[in-house]
């Protein structure tokens, strides 16, 4: 057993490649369990930063700043009561939510959250996340369709409408992505190219480690055109997952709450978790294609040799960046430290500040068991990957404090008349730099 | 479209501008919000918040003479009283004091006729209530004054 049990740890591939199901399984569960996680923090994130951006302070009461919101708000939909309505085509009505919650989850297969930490590597990754991805619109027309009702139907024809159309100019800026996998030259116009043998590829890993061998990331390279591409995509992505300011779909002061409308407790959640997981898998194509995904900044650098006996070998900027995530859980529960000193002496706040203090406490112990070598060595790419990652998430939160809602007829301009001839006209000076340099 | 306003809008220089105000309201300072039943707001002096019969500290005895003022003066007559003749001082002693906050505007006329300052608005605002019932307040009420509310979860 033990033997089964290591008997992929030796291996520098991914679980999926490997053909060891009880591993592939094992992450298939920790992959679930941290969007989930992630969809849960994200809750609580949202409602706290957008609160601040309107002068508010989010919630306060269940935990201390909050914190513990998200969980009871998790009680509270799954007690709910399930209301199917009388007219809904009953069978669909059932499917929609899992449908959505399958697509927003199966996606996930093919992230590469650092060289080898990915369920599987597909020669096709990123054409399979965006194909399981926009299955995901097929369940929202079901549900909208299925509840028989006006609202729902017009939020889900609107999404339908919107995801077809910023799929496009999406497609076009991955595929100018993609084709930087096959192009040498430098960032900077060839200045430092390295004339490497590549080879394009569509392979999530893949498209990293050419950026790795490369010496860029892609959202610098051939400067304006990446950066653009990346910018359309950025946008794109906004629209895909049906955020504001794209949010028409689910435009509250038209359409009560889009194609949700008539989902209630447990369905609905998933209808959350999914456009939450969305917006995950989403961030983590745009880190994995522009950002250099699990890479950390100047990855090519590494600084004058420094050895530190039984801890260190190796370049001093590589040293100072792996100390990096425990740091980072320093500073956290340094925060909830500060949260446990200030917090008002009340013995109805006792428990609250007893449990912030145990939180900054465990998260101080996190950061500890980030110093040992080789969870250090091992934790570097998720942790710079879940950084970018979560940079975008926090853009999301900043659009929807910031951005007023599109018009229909503005969105589609910007979709078909905007989005899609950058889009395309950055694909062909792509390909005529990457052939001309 | 002119060249300015054009490259504007490729730059995305007013989206930028937007999301630095939005940024810049994150600040703990900017908070407005008052925690209320943990943080409670300052009251003014003369606000008109719920109605108090005063007391004489020394004594106990209530300062209320009787002369049913408050009663004349309020324009909705929501204030009744019974008062007896003392056999021994000769003065008029309220016995019995019903006040009906259903219809009061806190308008304040009663708090102003009273001559010996019995009756007064305190700065209590919490006289919600989940019938209409408790909305009569009787003397032992009015004497007891405002009872704020404590905070415990």
């Amino acid at each position: 057993m033990l033997e089964y049990l290591r008997s992929y740890m030796s291996q520098p591939v991914t679980p999926g490649e490997a053909g060891n199901f009880l591993w592939a399984t094992i992450y298939i569960l920790l992959v679930v369990a941290g969007v989930s996680l992630a969809v849960l923090f994200m809750n609580w994130a949202e409602r706290k930063a957008l609160a601040h951006m309107q002068i508010r302070l989010g919630p306060m009461r269940v935990g201390p700043h909050g914190l513990l919101q998200p969980i009871a708000d998790a009680v509270k939909l799954l007690t709910k009561e399930d209301i199917v309505p009388v007219g809904a085509d009953k069978l669909v009505f059932y499917l929609a939510p899992v449908l959505v919650v399958i697509t927003a989850w199966t996606v996930f297969l093919v992230v590469p959250f650092g060289p080898t930490y990915a369920v599987t590597d597909m020669n096709i990754g990123i054409l399979f996340m965006l194909g399981v991805s926009s299955l995901g619109v097929l369940g929202i027309v079901m549900a909208g369709w299925a509840s028989n009702s006006h609202y729902p139907l017009l939020g889900s024809l609107r999404s339908s409408a919107q995801m077809v159309s910023y799929e496009v100019a999406m497609g076009l800026a991955i595929v100018s992505a993609v084709m930087m996998t096959a192009l040498d030259g430098h960032g900077l116009y060839g200045v430092a190219a390295n004339h490497l043998e590549t080879s394009g590829t569509l392979s999530m890993i893949g498209i990293v480690n050419s950026q790795a061998e490369q010496g860029t990331w892609f959202i610098f390279k051939f400067f304006p055109l990446g950066l653009i591409a990346f910018v359309v995509f950025a946008i794109a992505m906004i629209a895909e997952t049906n955020r504001a300011p794209f949010d028409l779909p689910e435009a509250e002061s038209e359409l009560v709450a889009g194609f949700h409308t008539e989902y209630s407790g447990f369905r609905w959640s998933l209808f959350f978790l999914a456009e939450y997981s969305a917006m995950v898998a989403v961030s983590s194509i745009a880190v994995t294609l522009w950002l250099g995904g699990w890479l950390r900044p100047f990855a090519s650098v590494h600084g004058p040799q420094i050895t530190i006996p039984g801890y260190w070998q190796g370049g001093a900027l590589d040293f100072a960046f792996s100390l990096l995530p425990a740091l980072t859980f320093f500073l956290l529960a340094g925060f909830c430290f500060i949260g446990f000193v200030r917090m008002p002496k009340l013995p109805a706040l006792r428990l609250q500040t007893l449990g912030l203090g145990a939180f900054g406490a465990v998260l101080a112990l996190v950061a500890l068991f980030l110093l040992v070598p080789a969870v250090r060595d091992r934790v570097q790419p998720i942790y710079w990957f879940v950084v970018k990652v979560s940079v975008f998430m926090y853009l999301y939160i900043w659009y929807r404090g910031t951005f007023p809602r599109y018009r229909f007829d503005q969105l589609m301009k910007v979709g078909w008349k905007v989005l899609l001839p950058i889009a395309i006209g950055v694909l062909v000076a792509t390909a005529v730099l990457g052939v001309a340099l | 479209m002119s060249l300015g306003p054009l490259l504007r809008k490729i730059f995305f220089v007013d989206l930028f501008k937007g999301m630095a105000v939005t940024f810049k309201a994150q600040h703990p300072d900017a908070c407005m919000t008052e925690q209320y039943p943990l943080e409670r707001p300052v009251i003014a002096e003369r606000y008109r918040g719920l109605h108090r019969l005063n007391v004489d500290p020394d004594t106990g005895q209530s300062l209320c003479i009787a002369c049913d003022l408050c009663a004349l003066a309020c324009p909705e007559k929501l204030i009744s009283m019974t008062s007896e003749r003392d056999p021994n001082t000769k003065k008029k002693v309220m016995l019995t004091y019903n006040l009906d906050l259903s219809r009061c505007m806190f308008c304040g006329l009663c708090e102003d006729a009273c001559p010996t300052d019995c009756l007064e608005l305190s700065q209590d605002y919490e006289y919600a209530l989940y019938s209409r019932d408790g909305l009569v307040l009787d003397r032992e009420r009015l004497e007891k004054g405002p009872e704020p509310t404590v905070y415990l979860r």
